[in-house]
C-alpha cells in the first residue's frame, strides 16, 4: 500500500521538471530578453509547483484513507471484527464506506461473540459430561499410553490425572486379561468397537471392578487413540451373583451331589470377582463330637502365578455358576495345593486359637495384622501366611457349625467392612444350607437303614414261612428215612438169614431207591427257598411250579383237612420267570388260604389262558376279606391273623411286579377270596 | 398167636411193619387210615393196634378214640413221626407213644412188653 501511495507521488514528477525548466528560463534569462515572457513563464512556473503541491496533499488524503480501508479488511480477515478506530470525519465517499465496513463489523462481532459463547457452553457441558459421567473413561494413544481419563476413573481408582498420563496401560492395572489385550489390538487394527461384558479389572493400587468395556477408536490429527468406556457394574453382578449363588447352592444340594460339591460352591461365591471377591477362601467344619475344628474345603490359588492364571482364565463374573461348577474338578486342581493343606489342618477347639473364637461368641473377627496380633498363634500365622483375614462363623439355627476364612493374599487389597457383612450374609446361607445338607444325608441315612430293616424282616419273613413247612417237611423227610432204614435193615437181616432171599431182597432195595428218590425230591424242594435271592429268569411251566408248591402244602392241608381242587390247564405256555421266587409266591398264597379256610374247607387252585396272559386263581372258602381292608392286604405288615407279621402279601406283590406281572384280589360271592395272578406270555 | 393190627398210611412202612413183625411170629393186618382201623376193630378181634396219627380220611387220634370206645381194653401203641402229640391228651389214653425210627427194636420189646404184661 504505501508502494502505491509512493507510485502516486511520481505523477507530479513531470510537473517538478517542467516548473523547473521555466524557473531556469525566467532566472538565467539569456535566450528570453522579453520581460513580459518571463512574468509569464514565471507564473506558469508557479501555477505548475502550487498544483503539484496540491496534487500530492490531495492524494495523500485518499491513500490513507485507502489505507484503512484495507486496514479493517485485513483486520477482519484476521476475525477483528471489533476496531475502535475513529475514522468517521468527513462526509466524502471513503468516509461512507468506512462508515459502512465498521458497522457491518459491528454486526459480525456480535455474531461471532454470540456464537462463541454458544460454543463456548457446549465445550462446558462437554467437558463437564465427559468428566463427570458415571462411567469411567479413558483416551490412550496407539502406544496404550494414557492421554486422558475422566474424573470417575481416577476417583474410582483412586489416580491423580497428572500420575497415568503418559503411563503404559499395563502399569496402571494390576493385570490385563488376555482377552483384554487382543481386544486393543484388534480395535486398533480394524477400527471397530468391541463390547466385553463383565469383565474383572484390577488397579495397580488393587481396587477391583466388574465392568462392562466398550473399546472403541477415533482418529485425531491423524493419528488413532483408543477410548475405552469402562461401566462399573460389580455391584449389579455382585448382586446377581449372590442371589444365583444362593439358588444354586441349595439347588446343589437337592441335586444330591456330594457335600464337597456344596462347600466348594459356597466357597467359589465367596471368592468369585463378582461373588465377595476375595482371594482364598477356606472353610472349617466342627467334627460330630464338636472337639476339633477340621479344614474342609478351600478355593482360590496357593500362589501368585497360580492366581494370576486363575484370575486370567476363569471369567470370574459368571453369573451362571453351574459352568463354573462343571470346572469344579479342573479348578480343584489349580488351587489343590491349598486345598491339600486346609484338609489337613485340625484346630482344637478348646484350645486359644482365634479361629475358633467365633464358634462360642458367634461374631466375626477381622484380624487386621496377623504377625502383631497377640491372638493370633505361630502355628496360625504360619498356617494362613497373610496379614490380613477375616473369620466369619457358619452358625445354624444358633449352633456354630463352622467357620470361613476369607482373605486378599494376593492382591492384598484392604477387607472393607461391606465386604465382611456380606461375607457374614452368605455364611449364614451357607451354615443353612450345610446344615440342611447334612439333615438330609441324616434322613436318607437313616432311611437306608430303615430300608435294611424292611428287607432284613422280609428275608426273616421269608424264612419264617419256610420255617412253618418245616414241621411237615420234617414228616416228609422222617416217613421215607424210617422206611429206608427199616427195609435196609430188612436187607441186612435177611441176607444174614438166608442168603437165597434174593428177590426179597431186589425188592426191598427197590424201595429203598424209590423212597431215597422221594427223599432227594423233598429236600431239593425245600432247599429251593433257602437258595440266594437273586433272580434267575428262565421259561418256566406255571403248572410245574403250582403242583411242586402243592406238594408241600400236603400235610398241612391234610392236617386241616382241607381239600384241594387243582384245576390246571394243560396246555399253558411257558412263562419268563424265576422259578423259587413264583414257588415262594404260591406258597404264600396257598399258607394263605389254609390258613383262611376252616377244617374241612376247599381251596382251588385254577391255572388258565387268556389272549396275552397266563393266568394262576388261588380260592379260599374262608370268611374272606373286610371290603374296607382288601385294598390293604398287600401292604407290608397289614395282618389280620394273629401269628405272622402280615408281609406274606407284599412279597407276593413285589415278586410279581418283579415279574411285570399283576396281581389281584376280589371276594368271591359264594364267600371266600380269590388271588388271581396274571402273567404275560412273552412274545 | 398175638394178632396186631398195623394203621399207618405210608404203604411202604405198612408193609416193612407187617413183615417184620410177622417174622417175630405175629399175624398182622393192615389199615391204611383211621377209618379202615375202625372198621377192622369192629369186624375182628386183635391183641394190640399200632396206630399212626397222621393219616388221610381219619387220622389216629379220632380212631384212637373210637376204637377205645368200642374196647376199652384193646392195647394201643401210637408210633408216629412226630414227637409233639404227646402233649394231646388224647394220646395220653394209649398204652405207648413211640417215635419213629428206622430201626424197629424199641417197637418190638414194647409190643413183646404190653403183650406180655397182658397175658398175666
Amino acid at each position: 500500500m504505501k508502494l502505491t501511495v509512493s507510485k502516486s507521488r511520481l505523477i507530479i514528477v513531470p510537473d517538478v521538471l517542467i516548473a523547473g525548466f521555466l524557473l531556469y528560463l525566467v532566472f538565467e534569462g539569456g535566450s528570453v530578453s522579453h520581460v513580459g515572457v518571463t512574468k509569464a513563464l514565471a507564473v506558469i512556473a508557479g501555477y505548475i509547483i502550487l498544483r503539484s503541491i496540491a496534487v500530492v496533499w490531495s492524494h495523500k488524503r485518499i491513500f490513507q484513507r485507502i489505507e484503512t480501508i484495507v486496514n479493517i479488511i485485513a483486520d477482519y480477515k484476521k476475525g477483528k471484527f471489533a476496531s475502535a478506530r475513529d475514522e468517521t470525519i468527513g462526509k466524502d465517499d471513503f468516509s461512507l464506506i468506512i462508515k459502512e465496513l465498521a458497522l457491518m463489523g459491528k454486526h459480525f462481532e456480535d455474531l461471532v461473540f454470540s456464537q462463541k459463547s454458544e460454543i463456548e457452553n457446549l465445550r462446558e457441558l462437554y467437558h463437564n459430561i465427559v468428566l463427570s459421567i458415571s462411567s469411567y473413561f479413558l483416551v490412550l494413544n496407539y502406544r496404550s499410553e494414557v492421554i486422558f481419563a475422566n474424573e470417575s476413573f481416577c476417583r474410582k481408582f483412586q489416580f491423580e490425572l497428572e500420575d497415568i498420563v503418559g503411563r503404559n496401560i499395563q502399569e496402571i492395572f494390576f493385570f490385563l486379561t488376555d482377552t483384554i489385550k487382543e481386544s486393543i489390538g484388534r480395535v486398533s487394527q480394524q477400527e471397530e468397537s468391541i463390547v466385553l461384558e463383565k469383565t474383572h479389572l484390577v488397579s495397580i493400587n488393587k481396587i477391583s471392578v466388574i465392568a462392562d468395556i466398550k473399546i472403541s477408536t477415533m482418529a485425531v490429527k491423524g493419528e488413532s487413540q483408543i477410548i475405552f468406556v469402562i461401566d462399573d457394574v460389580t455391584s449389579k453382578c455382585r448382586k446377581d451373583f449372590q442371589i444365583s449363588l444362593i439358588s444354586q447352592v441349595s439347588e446343589s444340594i437337592q441335586r444330591d451331589d456330594e457335600i464337597e460339591r456344596v462347600l466348594h460352591t459356597i466357597l467359589t461365591g465367596v471368592t468369585s470377582g463378582s461373588g465377595l471377591g476375595f482371594n482364598r477362601a477356606m472353610l472349617f467344619l466342627l467334627d460330630d463330637r464338636g472337639n476339633t475344628l477340621e479344614g474342609k474345603m478351600a478355593v482360590g490359588p496357593d500362589n501368585i502365578d497360580e492366581a494370576i492364571e486363575i484370575w486370567g482364565t476363569v471369567p470370574n463374573c459368571g453369573v451362571d455358576i453351574y459352568t463354573q461348577l462343571k470346572s469344579y474338578d479342573d479348578r480343584a486342581a489349580k488351587g489343590k495345593g491349598l486345598l491339600e493343606r486346609v484338609q489337613q489342618a485340625r484346630f482344637p477347639v478348646g484350645g486359644n486359637n482365634i479361629l475358633v473364637q467365633p464358634l462360642a461368641n458367634h461374631e466375626n473377627i477381622h484380624v487386621y495384622d496377623a504377625y502383631g496380633d497377640d491372638r493370633v498363634d505361630d502355628s496360625l500365622r504360619e498356617f494362613m501366611d497373610v496379614r490380613e483375614y477375616v473369620i466369619v462363623p457358619l452358625i445354624a439355627v444358633n449352633r456354630a457349625i463352622g467357620v470361613i476364612v476369607a482373605d486378599n493374599k494376593f492382591n492384598q487389597v484392604p477387607i472393607g467392612n461391606d465386604n465382611i457383612e456380606l461375607l457374614s450374609i452368605f455364611a449364614f446361607q451357607a451354615a443353612i444350607s450345610i446344615e440342611s445338607y447334612k439333615n438330609l444325608h441324616l434322613i436318607k441315612k437313616e432311611m437306608e437303614k430303615i430300608k435294611e430293616r424292611q428287607d432284613a424282616m422280609i428275608e426273616q419273613e421269608k424264612l419264617a414261612a419256610v420255617g412253618r413247612i418245616a414241621l411237615h417237611i420234617a414228616h416228609e423227610i422222617r416217613n421215607p428215612l424210617v422206611t429206608m432204614g427199616g427195609y435196609a435193615r430188612r436187607i441186612l437181616q435177611l441176607s444174614k438169614d438166608n442168603p437165597k432171599n434174593g428177590e426179597s431182597v431186589s425188592k426191598a432195595a427197590a424201595v429203598v431207591l424209590k423212597e431215597s428218590e422221594r427223599l432227594e425230591k423233598t429236600l431239593s424242594n425245600v432247599m429251593d427257598f433257602t437258595k440266594s435271592a437273586s433272580f434267575i429268569m428262565e421259561y418256566n411251566n406255571i403248572n410245574d411250579i403250582v403242583e411242586d408248591t402243592c406238594e408241600l402244602m400236603k400235610n398241612l392241608l391234610q392236617e386241616k383237612h382241607i381239600h384241594l381242587r387243582m384245576k390246571l390247564d394243560e396246555n399253558t405256555p411257558l412263562v419268563k420267570s424265576d422259578f423259587n421266587q413264583l414257588k415262594q409266591v404260591m406258597l404264600n398264597l396257598i399258607q394263605n388260604a389254609i390258613d383262611a379256610t376252616p377244617a374241612h374247607g376247599e381251596i382251588e387252585l385254577e391255572t388258565k389262558t387268556n389272549a396275552n396272559h397266563v393266568l394262576i386263581d388261588v380260592r379260599d372258602t374262608g370268611s374272606g376279606i373286610d371290603s374296607e381292608n382288601i385294598s390293604r392286604v398287600f401292604e407290608p405288615f397289614f395282618t389280620t391273623k394273629i401269628t405272622g407279621v402280615g408281609l406274606g402279601l407284599s412279597i407276593v406283590k413285589k415278586i410279581i411286579t418283579d415279574h411285570n406281572g399283576e396281581i389281584s384280589v376280589k371276594r368271591r360271592p359264594e364267600g371266600g377270596t380269590e388271588f388271581r395272578i396274571s402273567l404275560k406270555i412273552p412274545g | 398167636m398175638s394178632k396186631i393190627l398195623i394203621v399207618e398210611d405210608e404203604q411202604h412202612q405198612r408193609e416193612l411193619y407187617a413183615m417184620e413183625l410177622q417174622d417175630e411170629g405175629y399175624e398182622v393186618d393192615q389199615a391204611a387210615n383211621g377209618r379202615e382201623a375202625v372198621e377192622k376193630v369192629k369186624n375182628s378181634k386183635f391183641d394190640l393196634v399200632i396206630l399212626d396219627i397222621r393219616m388221610p380220611e381219619m387220622d389216629g387220634i379220632e380212631a384212637l378214640g373210637k376204637i377205645l370206645s368200642r374196647d376199652k381194653k384193646i392195647p394201643i401203641i401210637i408210633y408216629t413221626a412226630y414227637s409233639n402229640y404227646k402233649s394231646n391228651f388224647m394220646t395220653w389214653t394209649a398204652d405207648a407213644y413211640i417215635t419213629k425210627s428206622s430201626n424197629l427194636n424199641e417197637l418190638k420189646s414194647k409190643i413183646k412188653e404190653i403183650l406180655s404184661a397182658r397175658s398175666k
